[in-house]
């Protein structure tokens, strides 16, 4: 697989064209050959967040969009507060923000309680809670516990469950 | 034309010619010896084309020697993305790019045309419409040969047949019944469809280019499933199709489906003016038909495959790939026909040759050749360490031209799905790619189409079909230009 240098898509080695954003992709492909989701180039950690930063309760925006492609579904969620991402669980009746388990979050490897979204000083930040099967973010590994900005358009995977998401 | 001399050229006869032709072309020609020139060599030539042809068993055997000394009647041209592709864990993407070409010295046959004219007369065609496409019908009729038949129904909420089949004798008579069409009523597709082969089979088929041109400005209820069936059925008895959408109410997906059957071309007519145009074009191309009902044979090893068919030439076309066969439709005068395959491979893990068989079939009347297939395999290598090397440039640049054609159709399906946000971005990148191109007018179109996206969540349906048959046709202008610099 390779991955589109432009908007971050994962498409097929050998393909001439993204399918995404139509870019031009064999400029890429002679170094990019077969870098799966889950192998070394996904283990590099990504860069540390920033010195100065701190969790906010005012957030900036007031919408999310999460979108995943494997069901074709799409979730709105009001931000106030953290958003947490995980499974519900029938023996709790705690749920989870963005509730994964009719996304078919259990055989994807999404954990109860996988990871949150916040607000900070530096925008919208992921945060993975030492989930079993890990989170990524635009295909890198995130350490668990620690806070890591995200933009609209990115791309995260929760264990095997691929959720894109978008803001203003 | 080619040199050769056959017994159909010492009797002027095509190769096709009936029974009936071979017996009045003998007794012209031999009227022009005298009866005690029995010996003169050009007398016993001309006798011994008539005593071969004039004998089926004998004809069908001289026809399958011609045919085999004859150069081969389609050159298959392919270019492959990439012939070494690494071993890899994960699936690997690879095109194809057909080029079928008639030879260079076929003879150009014209086979005589049955072509039904199917319109929509529903109350929307009112006005400035149906002027024009009067007017078109009109210049259709005067333009056809006297041996071709013609046939024309309208249907609104039943069908109506206009002009029975006839050979073009009396041309004022058709066009009168043409401007006696008036517009009422709902759009029912099928009936139309249903009476508009019926027409077609009072010729006999297996002598003709049979097709059907459908024009409509409306939406089919509760029988799409009806009309695609007959489609499959009439292209089995070799009837083409071709459908024209007139305005922004007609659905693009039903008439993409109801032409692939037949590999018929369907196309958008914004402009009630360009009626004329696009009519005129179409019965162009059926009148010099090289080879017909060309079909790929979708056989591939168990490690490949086909995400994707589209055919550039004659016109831009998405092919239906989801049965055994692919049709491809005709091969209209001397132009190419071309098509773009795109292909996946699973994960491998051992150096492996893999063969791909591209077998076609068709038929090319003009050497009554029926089913002929043609192989041409293609060897794809799967290697420790394959050589890079640049895809020809002709297949990038088709490949670019169709992967903005599908960005645009994604973002159809995103809004179909209600991601309308991933529709917008999808938009707006296709915005990108098409400024870049230099697509000015497209992209300006996409670009209203984002707006319109992001403000009400929706496409508008004309600049969606603008966008849709646009992108196609920059697809077949871009492979026409290309093979028009290489002759």
């Amino acid at each position: 697989m390779i991955q589109c240098k432009e908007c971050g898509a994962t498409q097929y080695e050998g393909a001439l064209f993204c399918s995404e954003c139509g870019r031009f992709l064999m400029e890429d492909s002679h170094k990019a050959t077969d870098v799966l989701p889950f192998s070394d180039y996904g283990h590099r950690p990504p860069p540390p967040p920033p010195d100065d930063f701190k969790l906010e309760t005012t957030p900036g925006i007031k919408t999310i969009t999460f979108v995943i492609p494997h069901s074709r579904h799409r979730h709105m969620l009001e931000l106030s507060g953290q958003i947490r991402v995980g499974r519900s669980g029938s023996e709790t009746d705690d749920f989870p923000e963005l509730d994964l388990t009719d996304e078919d979050g259990a055989e994807l490897g999404v954990s109860r309680l996988h990871a949150t979204i916040q607000w900070s000083n530096h925008g919208l930040v992921l945060m993975d809670l030492e989930s079993t099967n890990g989170t990524m973010l635009n295909n890198y590994r995130l350490p668990a516990k620690r806070p890591y900005p995200l933009h609209s358009g990115d791309e995260i995977r929760f264990g095997d469950l691929l959720v894109h998401v978008f803001f203003d | 034309m080619s040199g050769e001399t056959t017994y159909y050229s010492i009797l002027g006869l095509p190769s096709n010619a009936q029974p009936e032709a071979v017996r009045e072309a003998f007794a012209s020609h031999v009227a022009r010896f005298p009866s005690e020139a029995q010996d003169d060599p050009e007398y016993q030539k001309l006798l011994q084309a008539y005593e071969v042809l004039n004998d089926p068993d004998r004809r069908a055997i001289y026809d399958s020697l011609i045919a085999e000394m004859a150069p081969s009647p389609l050159i298959v041209n392919i270019q492959l993305s990439r012939t070494k592709l690494p071993i890899a864990a994960s699936p690997q993407v690879f095109y194809l790019l057909v080029e079928v070409n008639p030879p260079r010295q076929s003879a150009q046959l014209r086979r005589p045309l049955n072509l039904c004219l199917v319109l929509d007369r529903s109350t929307s065609m009112q006005g400035q419409r149906l002027d024009f496409l009067k007017t078109a019908v009109e210049l259709v009729v005067e333009k056809l040969a006297p041996e071709d038949v013609i046939s024309i129904v309208t249907f609104s909420d039943r069908a109506e047949v206009v002009q029975a089949a006839t050979h073009l004798t009396s041309r004022n008579a058709i066009i009168s019944r043409v401007r006696s069409i008036r517009a009422s009523g709902g759009t029912e597709i099928y009936h139309g469809l249903l009476a508009g082969v019926e027409q077609l089979q009072q010729t006999p088929l297996s002598q003709y280019n049979n097709h059907l041109i459908l024009l409509t400005d409306g939406h089919t209820y509760g029988d799409i499933q009806d009309c695609i069936d007959l489609s499959v059925r009439a292209a089995g008895q070799r009837i083409g199709i071709s459908a024209f959408g007139l305005g922004d109410e007609w659905n693009d997906n039903f008439l993409d489906k109801l032409v692939s059957a037949s590999g018929g071309q369907s196309a958008f007519i914004e402009d009630p003016a360009q009626i004329v145009n696009h009519l005129q074009q179409r019965i162009k191309g059926l009148g010099l038909i090289h080879a017909r009902n060309l079909r790929l044979k979708k056989e591939l090893p168990s490690q490949l495959t086909l995400q994707y068919g589209f055919k550039l030439l004659p016109f831009a076309q998405p092919l239906e790939a989801s049965g055994s066969e692919i049709k491809l439709g005709n091969i209209e005068g001397k132009g190419a026909l071309s098509f773009l395959l795109e292909l996946t491979l699973q994960p491998q893990s051992h150096e492996l040759r893999l063969s791909i068989p591209l077998e076609l079939t068709a038929d090319i009347p003009g050497r009554n050749l029926k089913d002929q297939t043609f192989k041409n395999p293609v060897q794809i290598l799967v290697t420790a360490n394959p050589l890079e090397t640049a895809p020809p440039k002709d297949l990038v640049k088709a490949v670019r031209m169709l992967n903005m054609y599908r960005m645009n159709e994604k973002v159809w399906e995103e809004i179909e799905a209600g991601n309308v946000g991933v529709a917008a971005t999808r938009m707006q990148h296709l915005t990108t790619r098409l400024l870049e191109a230099g697509e000015i007018k497209l992209a300006q179109q996409a670009h209203a189409e984002t707006e319109r996206l992001t403000r009400v969540g929706s496409l508008s349906p004309e600049g969606w079909k603008r966008l849709k048959y646009g992108t196609r046709a920059m697809i077949g202008e871009t492979v026409r230009m290309e093979s028009d610099d290489s002759v």
